[in-house]
C-alpha cells in the first residue's frame, strides 16, 4: 500500500471537457486508486478560485502528489507546477493529465469510449505522481561576458549594444579586416552614406571602449561548457586562444553567389556580378566606362542564383536584397552617366516596402523594366563582337527581343557562407537552404536550440544591412536577458548515469543530438557523463544503452512501467 | 526576334515631356479610353520605349486615332503623361515617316 498523499482533479474545461468524457464518473473511478486522498471535479481548474481550493488542500491534507486532468501540458503545466510551488508542494510532484485534446476533442462521436480512455489516462497519471520525486532547478552562475564571431554590420552592432548593457565583449573576426560585406561599399540606399563610412563610425565608437576586444585573423575552433558559462577556444593569428563567455552570438554573415563559367555568359568580357558592377561605379570618375571603354547600354539579369525551383542549383530562396540594391546600382549609373540605356530583366519585383521608392525612382529617370519568365530565361551571347542579350518580354505579351549591351549585370544572390570549423564547433542547426536556423521564425527569431547560442544578420537568412542590424539588436538585447540577472535556471528532467552499470561503450555518446555526453573516468572506470546542463532530457540515448545504465529524472523506467501497466489495467 | 534599336529609343524619349517609362502597366488607361483603343497606350509606348520602331509604326493609325481627351491621364497612378507621350509620338511619325 502506497503512503502517498495525492490530490487529483478533473477539469470541465467549461463543457470542452465534460460534453464529452463524464467527468464525475472518471472521478468515481478515480478516487479509490492507491494514494489517492482528494479526488474532485472543478468547472474551470485554472480558475483563481480553483488554483486556490488546490492550494488549500495540498497544506490541509499535506498532499505530496498532485494529479490536474484538463488541457495539454504546453498550455498550463506551468500554471500548475506554480500552484504547487505556492502552496509548498515540489513543482516535479505535479503531473498533468490531457483530457481535452487527448479525449473529448478527439472523439466527440464516441463519449463512452473517451470517458473510459480518461479513466486510463487518470490511472497512469496517477500512478506517475504516486512515484514522482522532488526535484531542484539546475542553477548556473553566468559569465558576464559574449563572444560575437563575425565583424561585419551585425557583429559589430551586436558587440556594441552589449558594450552598451555592460557586457564585456570578444569579436572573432575570421579575415584581416573588421566590416564585412558593408565596410567594401560606398553609397547605400536608402539615404546615400557610405558603408564604409557607416562602419568607421560604428568602429570609432567601439575604439572607445574598454570592455571591448575585437580579434582579427580569428576562428572559433571549439566550445565546451553550458549556457552562460561556455569556454570557447579562439585560434588567433595561428595562436590559441581560451575564453569564457556566457553566451555567443554568431554573425557570420553571406557570401555573394558566384556565377558558373558560362552561366549567362559569365566569364565574357563584359559579363559582371551585380556586386562587380557597384565596385565598377565606385571606381568611374564623371562616366561609366568598363575596360576603358564607354557603356551606353547595360543590361541587368535578375535573381541570379536565387529562386531555382528547379532544384538543380539549391537555391530555392529569394536572395532579399538584390531586387533593391539592382535598382539603386541603376540610380547611380543614371546619375554618374544620364545619357546610357539599362534595361532591367526581372522575374518580379521585390522592392518591397520603402524599396518602391528607388524602383520608382530608377523608372522615372528612363530605365526600362522587362518582364521574363522562368520557363524563358534570358540567354547572353556574343556576335558581332558584341553582347546580346534575348529575352521574352512578358508585358508585351511575349514578343521576343534582342538587347545589345556593353555591360550585362548578373544580379546575384546570397548564399550561406561556408563555416566548417564553426559548424563542428558549434553544432548549430542549419536549414535546407544552409543558413542557421533559428527556433521560432517569429516568436523567437534570433535563438538556438543550444542555450546560449544566438544568431544574427544574413548567416541566419538572407537580408540587408538595416534587417541585420536589427536582429543583432535582438541577439544582443536577448543575451543581456540571459547574463545580467546572473544566473539561470534549468529544468532538472535530465538523464542520469548508473556509474556500475555502465560500461562506456560510447552508444549514447552516438545517440545524444545535443552533446549532452562525454567520457569521463570514475574510480578508476571509464563511463558515460552527461553535462546537466547541455542535456534536454529528450531520452534518445535510454533505450540505445545496452546495460540499462541511463534514465531521465522524472520519466524513470520504474515511472514509466507503472503508467503503462495503468494505461491496459481493467477498467 | 525583334532588335531594340537604341537610337529609336533616344529619339523618342529624348523629349522632356516623354514620361512613359513610370508606367507599371496597370492597364486602367486602356480600360477608360472611349475610343477603346485597345493598343493606346500602354503597349504602344512599350514598343516606343523598347526601341521596337517597326511595331511603333505598325500602329500609326492608333497613334492617330487618340482624342487626346485625357481621360486615361485622368485615371493613371503613375501620373503618366499620357497625351504629351502620343503627341511626342505623333512628332516623331509626322517628321520622320510623313516628311512633314
Ligand atoms: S530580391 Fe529580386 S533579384 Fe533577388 S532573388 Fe528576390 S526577386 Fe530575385
Ligand atoms: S536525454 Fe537526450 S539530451 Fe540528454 S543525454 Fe540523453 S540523448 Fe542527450
Ligand atoms: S550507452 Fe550505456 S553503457 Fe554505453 S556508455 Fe552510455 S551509459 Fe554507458
Ligand atoms: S487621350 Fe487618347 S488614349 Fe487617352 S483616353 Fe483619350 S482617346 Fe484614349
Ligand atoms: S494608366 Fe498609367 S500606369 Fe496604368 S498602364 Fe496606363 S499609362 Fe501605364
Amino acid at each position: 500500500m502506497s503512503d502517498r498523499r495525492i490530490g487529483v482533479y478533473i477539469c470541465h474545461c467549461g463543457g470542452n471537457i465534460s460534453d464529452y468524457v463524464a467527468v464525475e464518473r472518471v472521478r468515481e473511478a478515480v478516487e479509490h486508486e492507491e494514494g489517492v486522498v482528494v479526488a474532485k471535479t472543478t468547472m474551470f481548474a485554472c480558475s483563481d478560485a480553483s488554483q486556490e481550493e488546490m492550494i488549500e488542500d495540498i497544506r490541509e491534507q499535506k498532499l505530496d502528489g498532485m494529479v490536474v486532468a484538463s488541457c495539454s501540458p504546453t498550455l498550463h503545466l506551468l500554471t500548475f507546477r506554480g500552484v504547487a510551488e505556492r502552496a509548498g508542494l515540489n513543482p516535479y510532484r505535479y503531473v498533468q493529465v490531457n483530457l481535452r485534446e487527448q479525449c473529448s476533442w478527439a472523439h466527440t462521436d464516441l463519449p463512452q469510449e473517451a470517458t473510459e480512455k480518461a479513466v486510463h489516462l487518470v490511472k497512469a497519471g496517477i500512478a506517475k505522481a504516486r512515484l514522482s520525486q522532488s526535484l531542484e532547478k539546475i542553477r548556473i552562475e553566468t559569465v558576464p561576458r559574449a563572444l560575437v564571431v563575425g565583424a561585419g554590420v551585425a557583429g559589430l552592432r551586436a558587440a556594441l549594444a552589449l558594450s552598451d548593457l555592460g557586457i564585456s565583449v570578444f569579436v572573432a573576426e575570421k579575415s584581416e579586416r573588421v566590416g564585412g560585406w558593408l565596410g567594401e561599399f560606398g553609397d547605400t540606399y536608402p539615404h546615400g552614406r557610405s558603408g564604409s563610412g557607416l562602419v568607421d563610425e560604428l568602429l570609432k565608437d567601439l575604439e572607445q571602449r574598454e570592455n571591448v576586444q575585437i580579434y582579427t585573423e580569428a576562428e572559433l575552433v571549439s566550445k565546451s561548457g553550458s549556457v552562460g558559462d561556455f569556454t570557447v577556444e579562439l585560434r588567433v593569428k595561428g595562436e590559441p586562444i581560451t575564453l569564457n563567455v556566457g553566451s555567443i552570438i554568431v554573425a557570420t554573415g553571406f557570401t555573394p553567389y558566384q556565377p558558373e563559367e558560362g552561366e549567362y555568359g559569365y566569364g565574357e568580357d563584359g559579363v559582371v556580378t551585380l556586386p562587380e558592377f557597384v565596385r565598377l561605379l565606385e571606381q568611374c570618375d564623371g562616366q561609366l566606362t568598363y575596360q576603358g571603354r564607354p557603356v551606353k547600354q547595360v543590361a541587368y539579369i535578375y535573381c541570379v542564383g536565387s529562386r531555382d525551383q528547379s532544384g538543380e542549383r539549391g537555391h530555392p530562396y529569394c536572395s532579399r536584397y538584390c531586387c533593391n540594391a539592382a535598382v539603386h546600382a541603376s540610380s547611380l549609373a543614371h546619375e554618374l552617366s544620364p545619357e546610357i540605356h539599362q534595361f532591367h530583366l526581372y522575374r518580379d519585383m521585390r522592392t518591397y516596402g520603402k524599396f518602391e521608392l528607388l524602383y520608382m525612382n530608377a523608372r522615372k529617370q528612363g530605365a526600362l523594366f522587362v518582364r521574363f519568365n522562368e520557363e524563358a530565361l534570358p540567354e547572353v551571347s556574343r556576335n558581332d563582337g558584341r553582347l546580346h542579350v534575348k529575352v521574352k518580354d512578358m508585358l508585351t505579351a511575349g514578343e521576343e527581343l534582342d538587347i545589345e549591351a556593353d555591360l550585362v549585370v548578373l544580379v546575384t544572390g546570397m548564399e550561406p557562407r561556408p563555416n566548417e570549423t564553426l559548424n563542428d564547433a558549434l553544432k548549430l542547426p542549419v536549414g535546407l537552404d544552409g543558413f542557421f536556423k533559428e527556433i521560432h521564425p517569429k516568436l523567437r527569431p534570433v535563438e538556438t536550440v543550444i542555450d546560449g547560442v544566438f544568431i544574427a544578420g544574413a548567416a541566419q537568412a538572407p537580408r540587408n544591412s538595416a534587417e541585420s542590424a536589427a536582429s543583432a539588436l535582438a541577439a544582443a538585447a536577448k543575451t543581456a536577458a540571459l547574463l545580467k540577472k546572473g544566473y539561470v535556471e534549468l529544468e532538472p528532467l535530465v538523464a542520469m548515469v548508473d556509474a556500475e552499470a555502465c560500461a562506456w561503450c560510447g552508444e549514447c555518446l552516438e545517440a545524444c543530438p545535443y552533446s549532452a555526453v562525454s567520457q569521463a573516468s570514475r574510480d578508476g572506470k571509464e563511463i558515460a557523463e552527461i553535462n546537466t546542463a547541455v542535456c534536454k532530457g529528450c531520452g534518445a540515448c535510454v533505450p540505445v544503452c545496452p546495460r540499462d545504465a541511463l534514465q531521465v529524472k522524472g520519466y524513470e523506467d520504474q515511472q514509466v512501467r507503472a503508467m503503462i501497466e495503468a494505461l491496459g489495467s481493467a477498467r | 526576334m525583334i532588335k531594340v534599336d537604341a537610337a529609336f529609343i533616344e529619339r523618342v524619349t529624348s523629349d522632356p515631356e516623354f514620361n512613359a517609362t513610370a508606367c507599371m502597366n496597370c492597364g486602367v488607361c486602356t480600360a477608360v479610353c472611349p475610343m477603346e483603343i485597345e493598343l493606346l497606350p500602354r503597349k504602344l509606348f512599350r514598343y516606343a520605349m523598347l526601341g521596337l520602331k517597326d511595331k511603333v509604326l505598325e500602329h500609326t493609325e492608333s497613334v492617330y486615332q487618340c482624342l487626346l481627351c485625357k481621360m486615361c491621364e485622368a485615371n493613371c497612378g503613375a501620373d503618366v503623361h499620357i497625351a504629351d507621350n502620343v503627341r511626342c509620338l505623333r512628332g516623331y511619325i509626322s517628321k520622320e515617316i510623313f516628311g512633314l
